[in-house]
């Protein structure tokens, strides 16, 4: 082997490292362009990174009501990030090692498996809002479940398989698979969900500090120093995860590296980390345009994204689409 | 396989169509109808302008064109100018929920999906599932008119339709002699005309424009 190569479980590794280490630079970006945009300089691009270490030097308050699971749940959350970069193409083109121990079925399941710990934590807490918060992410990630499910449906007709790297490889292949209509809906779908997911304007106020509207925000009031750390960093690299996933798979699977060179694969994390911000940026200008809904109007917005995976698969069926 | 790139990029087209017809049926205002129908038949003018470009029919562009003309700015300007006129309950009636009649249009436009796509009519011009997707774009038309108590609503309704059934003879019958499509414009012209006259005559009895007071048999 070239020593300039890196060995497959390297790149993996690579791989994890991208989300966890980048994961912070992408939201300060977007929270940088979304405070220009709202006519604010906006937070400097390295707060995140700030922020973590601010948590992680302060102490942990435990409520006499909660219990271990309490403390435990953002550690299961934040090594449920760390496992899903393994199993999605990150920085390559070629399937790697650990690439085939679980599908898209199972990244969603670790998602959720990660989504659940936290509000189990948070229902834990013992205080009104967190489980107010954790009852409505639960709600909500209910009711966009089977729009995911239909996406995966389309993605399973459209390459025959349920591995990511297999609709990446599809869409490189030629241009009037990026066309077909199947597959434009399936990710304006998965563009919406991932709107749902990462709790963006339409549905939820990422930043803001009134109860009644939040969903996601309001499982981690509760928590403090260090756990509270892990749900912040967590919840960026869930956001790159989603992200990186809505790029390499669905809309722009190039400049990953095809080849394990150290080149190629410092290229293609500078690739993905540009590309996830320039995302980022479309989502931030998305906040911008449209006021937030109404909590009971988020089915409405959701029956959209359902109606848009739905058209897909039907699509399919009918004229081979 | 996938599609070629031409019937990929219709088919994507088509359903736009359809999509906006979902639209329709969940936008609130009647000014938003309008201006989604507007959308709707510029979207109905770039498809039919698309495959004249791809198969080199020139009547298309004359039909294009003349489309653009009548349901993008004329059609549109007319029924905006009557809700001016009537200046009353601007907010469309609903009978359900959005998200429960989105759901119904989506099981009558699966319905209309396989109904057609079950015939596998072939056409040299436009991929098939162009033909299913038109036949649930007047399926959900009707949905939106069954659905909403309003004239304006249903006078949209009812003027989407007709784009869907444009969408149709693009499929079926490309090369339809230019005088029968401009025939068909005509007919809607007469339908804008008359539905006028119906919102006029009924707002200046009622007082409103919607339908509910129908049933009562009273001049």
């Amino acid at each position: 082997m070239d020593s300039l190569n890196v060995s497959p479980y390297g790149v993996q590794a690579i791989q994890v490292l991208t989300v966890l280490l980048g994961a912070p630079l992408v939201s300060g970006v977007i929270a940088q362009v979304e405070g220009r945009l709202q006519g604010r300089r906006g937070p400097r691009i390295l707060q995140p990174y700030y922020d973590i270490a601010k948590y992680f030097s302060k102490e942990t308050l435990v409520s006499n009501d909660s219990s271990w699971v309490f403390l435990v749940g953002p550690i299961v959350a934040f090594s449920c990030y760390l496992t899903v970069p393994l199993l999605i193409p990150v920085l390559t083109t070629f399937p790697l090692p650990l690439g085939f121990s679980g599908d898209i079925l199972g990244g969603g399941f670790i998602l959720a498996l990660a989504g659940f710990s936290v509000a189990l934590s948070g229902a834990e807490s013992g205080a009104p809002y967190a489980q107010l918060g954790s009852s409505r992410a639960m709600t909500f990630g209910a009711l966009i479940e089977p729009t995911i499910l239909f996406v995966i449906f389309a993605v399973a007709l459209i390459t025959h398989t349920d591995l990511p790297y297999a609709l990446s490889a599809t869409i490189r292949s030629s241009t009037s698979q990026m066309v077909r209509p199947s597959h434009v809906f399936a990710a304006a779908a998965f563009f919406l969900v991932v709107l749902v997911d990462t709790g963006r304007i339409p549905v939820e106020t990422h930043s803001g500090t009134l109860e009644f509207g939040m969903i996601d925000e309001a499982r981690t009031l509760e928590h403090s120093g260090p756990a509270l750390g892990l749900l912040k960093w967590g919840s960026t690299m869930k956001q790159l995860i989603l992200y990186t996933i809505l790029i390499n798979v669905f809309l722009a699977p190039w400049g990953l590296a095809s080849t394990g060179k150290w080149s190629s694969v410092l290229l293609a994390v500078t690739a993905l980390l540009g590309k996830a911000m320039l995302l980022g940026m479309v989502f931030a200008f998305i906040d911008n345009l449209f006021s937030k809904l109404r909590l009971f109007k988020i089915t409405e917005f959701i029956a959209s994204a359902f109606l848009l995976a739905v058209l897909s698969v039907l699509v399919f069926y009918v004229g081979g689409g | 396989m996938a599609p070629s790139t031409y019937d990929g990029v219709a088919a994507v087209l088509a359903l736009l169509v359809l999509l906006t017809e979902f639209a329709m049926l969940r936008a609130p205002l009647l000014r938003s109808q309008v201006r989604l129908y507007a959308f709707q038949s510029f979207v109905v003018t770039g498809l039919a302008t698309y495959v004249a470009a791809s198969k080199h029919i020139d009547e298309l562009y004359a039909l294009a064109s003349l489309s653009l003309v009548l349901k993008v700015v004329i059609v549109p300007s007319l029924i905006v100018r009557l809700l001016r006129d009537a200046d009353t309950d601007l907010a469309g009636s609903s009978v359900l929920g959005v998200a429960s009649s989105i759901l119904i249009a989506l099981v009558v436009a699966a319905f209309g999906f396989f109904a057609v796509g079950s015939l596998h009519v072939s056409s040299s011009s436009l991929p098939t599932s162009s033909l299913a997707i038109s036949c649930a774009i007047v399926l959900v038309a009707f949905v939106l008119i069954i659905l909403r108590s309003d004239v304006v609503s249903q006078a949209i309704g009812f003027f989407s339709l007709e784009n869907g059934v444009s969408v149709a003879s693009l499929v079926v019958a490309t090369r339809l002699p230019l005088i029968v499509d401009i025939a068909f414009l005509f007919d809607l012209l007469v339908a804008v005309v008359v539905f006028g006259v119906i919102m006029r005559v009924h707002h200046a009895r009622n007082a409103t424009l919607s339908t509910s007071d129908f049933d009562r048999l009273r001049g």
